[in-house]
């Protein structure tokens, strides 16, 4: 049976470890990537369903890799929710073309709830 | 008289016992005493005194006949106008002095006296006249006019010391405050600076002062804002006060200033002149801005290990085999309570830091406020298995205001309706268009809130003291809500009573010019 697969991207390993628990337990295909700088490269190759992406990150931010998925016509229409602990974050991911934003710290049942709701 | 024939008298005339004794009548009618006396004989001796003479001095005219001058002196023979009259005499001058003198019953009087020699034909010195005045009373006058003006001078010089001195006190007052105080004329040229705007502004008194404001360092007090203020504002709004006016200057760069001016209304030399105190807060700004960074990142890098946690504890409450000790799952609920306690604390924190400077930044758009409101409550409602949240009426509108911050306000009132009703099950949220605002309000059926305490549990660090054991918390929650609809030209409110439940209402303004 295909499993759906979920990209997540933040800085944070402590959260990558955690929603790996979570999301691989109810039934997701995880790839966990602690580096914006590659996450092209990797969505190309993978082809996740779904983004769980960071704002504050080194390098590359949140809004800009979004930004960029945006103008590609192949990631155009990918569901992102954008997870942020930042005070501004919700505006900012809006205005970057955000599917979903969840304040960090966020709850798993409506996160669940909320990746369910757009992988089915 | 008619032996006086064109001013001389002719002896010849028969007349002349008759005239004589005219003449002595008139002599003694005279208020000046007159004297006559006989250089020829020793010592000067007085030959001849009138009536008047008799009266000034009190003798007798026995008692005066005989006596040279000076017997009037008494014992006071120190006086420097004794020698005035002996140089008179020794050359046969006229003269005129004030000498001290003494009736006869010792009082003392200031005698004028005049006097003129007469002379034979040879030029020879034979008699002199003697005219005295009591000028007691002038002398006195004199006296008392001297002392008068001495004593006026004597006030006039402590006066002006005194505002001497309270003109440097005010000046070194002016110098030390570190303010920079400008003194304007009606035409806006500059009549003084205090050092403080000479160091601030990097220049030096002939550069500022008797020049015009706008035409200082090159123009570069010519600022739009400051123009406004002098020439638009203060004429009708004086004093103004908290003016901000920001300005690039040529050599010291960026300033924010804050300024308050006050045009001088009374009468009087001081009239229409304008006193500009400006405080530089460019640099307080800029450490506001960096403890908001700080307490930004601060609060961000706090949350992340925040959410791994709170996450892990619902990934264990999911995982707890069925028949397990039921402490286990309560020991784990409590948790993940306090992980969501210390993340209000974070955030709580955050908000409060930018309401105290006054930074609480509004991003304004027009949005609909039904779905946020079903949004805020949905999110909360999925978190929260112990209440059942109920939401009735709508608003149908879209308004301006800031989402992020209003739904903050929404999640805060129904955390605290869950937080302080632990033991009823409903909450409702009610939503109505009230004229121009719309209203939510949240209902909760819990402990209620004394009438007293309605107005304080809006300010800041306030806790109702009974609530403190029993429901731990900072007491700001309500306080930033307060400040957040304020903000947004709104109120919030309470309707309670102890016991009672309460019903936490607020209202936005609906503003149908805005975009």
């Amino acid at each position: 049976m295909y499993t759906k697969t979920i990209l997540i991207c933040d800085d944070d390993e402590g959260i990558l470890e955690m929603l790996a628990i979570i999301l691989e337990g109810s039934g997701y295909t995880i790839i966990p990537v602690q580096n914006s700088l590659n996450i092209y490269e990797t969505i190309e190759r993978e082809h996740p369903d779904l983004l769980l992406l960071d704002l504050w990150m080194p390098v590359l931010s949140g809004d800009q890799v979004l930004r960029s998925l945006r103008n590609n016509p192949q990631t155009h229409e990918l569901p992102v929710i954008v997870i942020s602990a930042s005070r501004d974050g919700q505006k900012i991911a809006e205005e970057a073309g955000a599917t979903e934003f969840m304040s960090k710290p966020f709850d798993l049942d409506f996160l669940l709830q909320r990746i369910h709701q757009y992988l089915n | 008289m008619n032996s006086l024939q064109n001013g001389a008298f002719d002896l010849s005339n028969e007349t002349t016992r008759e005239d004589f004794n005219l003449l002595l009548k008139a002599l003694d009618a005279s208020i000046s005493g007159i004297i006559l006396t006989d250089n020829r004989l020793p010592d000067n001796p007085i030959i001849y005194c009138n009536k008047a003479f008799e009266i000034i001095t009190g003798y007798d005219r026995s008692e005066i006949i005989g006596h040279n001058c000076r017997f009037l002196q008494k014992e006071d023979r120190d006086q420097k106008e004794r020698a005035i009259l002996r140089d008179a005499i020794k050359n046969g001058k006229n003269c005129v002095v004030d000498i001290r003198n003494y009736k006869k019953d010792g009082t003392f009087f200031y005698n004028e006296l005049f006097m003129s020699p007469i002379k034979d034909e040879n030029g020879k010195v034979n008699y002199f006249i003697g005219v005295q005045n009591d000028v007691s009373l002038r002398k006195k006058a004199e006296q008392d006019l001297r002392k008068q003006q001495e004593l006026m001078e004597k006030r006039v010089a402590e006066r002006t010391q005194s505002l001497k001195e309270n003109e440097d006190y005010l000046a070194s007052i002016v110098q030390t405050v570190r303010e920079s105080l400008i003194v304007l004329n009606p035409e806006f040229k500059v009549l003084s600076v205090n050092d403080h705007f000479l160091k601030t502004f990097k220049v030096t008194t002939e550069d500022t002062e008797g020049r015009l404001l706008y035409e200082l360092g090159n123009g570069q007090w010519n600022i739009p804002a400051l123009k406004e203020l002098l020439e638009s504002i203060l004429p009708t709004n004086n004093p103004v006060e908290e003016f901000e006016v920001e300005h690039d200057f040529p050599y010291i760069g960026k300033k924010l200033m804050i300024l308050n001016a006050h045009r001088i209304e009374l009468e009087g030399q001081y009239k229409d002149r304008i006193l500009i105190a400006i405080e530089d807060i460019t640099d307080r700004r800029e450490i506001e801005r960096r403890k908001d960074d700080f307490l930004s990142i601060a609060s961000h890098e706090l949350k992340t290990p925040l959410t791994t946690i709170k996450g892990l504890v619902q990934i264990m409450q999911r995982m707890v085999p069925p028949g397990l000790d039921e402490k286990f799952s309560s020991v784990l609920d409590k948790t993940g309570v306090y992980v969501d306690r210390l993340n209000n604390l974070i955030a709580e924190l955050l908000d409060v830091s930018r309401i105290q400077t006054g930074n609480i930044e509004l991003h304004k758009d027009l949005f609909d406020f039904d779905k946020a409101v079903h949004e805020a409550v949905e999110t909360i409602q999925v978190a929260t298995k112990s209440h059942q949240i109920k939401i009735s009426g709508s608003t149908n509108e879209n308004v301006s205001a800031d989402e992020s911050h209003i739904v903050q306000v929404i999640n805060n009132l129904l955390s605290n309706a869950i937080k302080y009703a632990p033991d009823h099950k409903e909450i409702d949220v009610y939503l109505s268009r009230v004229s121009n605002f719309v209203k939510l309000s949240v209902k909760d059926r819990g402990m209620g809130i004394r009438v007293e305490d309605h107005k304080k549990i809006f300010d800041r660090f306030y806790r109702v003291g009974d609530i403190q054991q029993r429901f731990p918390g900072m007491g700001i929650g309500l306080y930033i809500c307060d400040q957040i609809i304020k903000n947004h030209g709104g109120t919030l409110w309470v309707e309670s009573e102890l016991g009672q439940g309460s019903v936490f209402s607020f209202t936005l303004p609906l503003n149908k010019h805005a975009a």
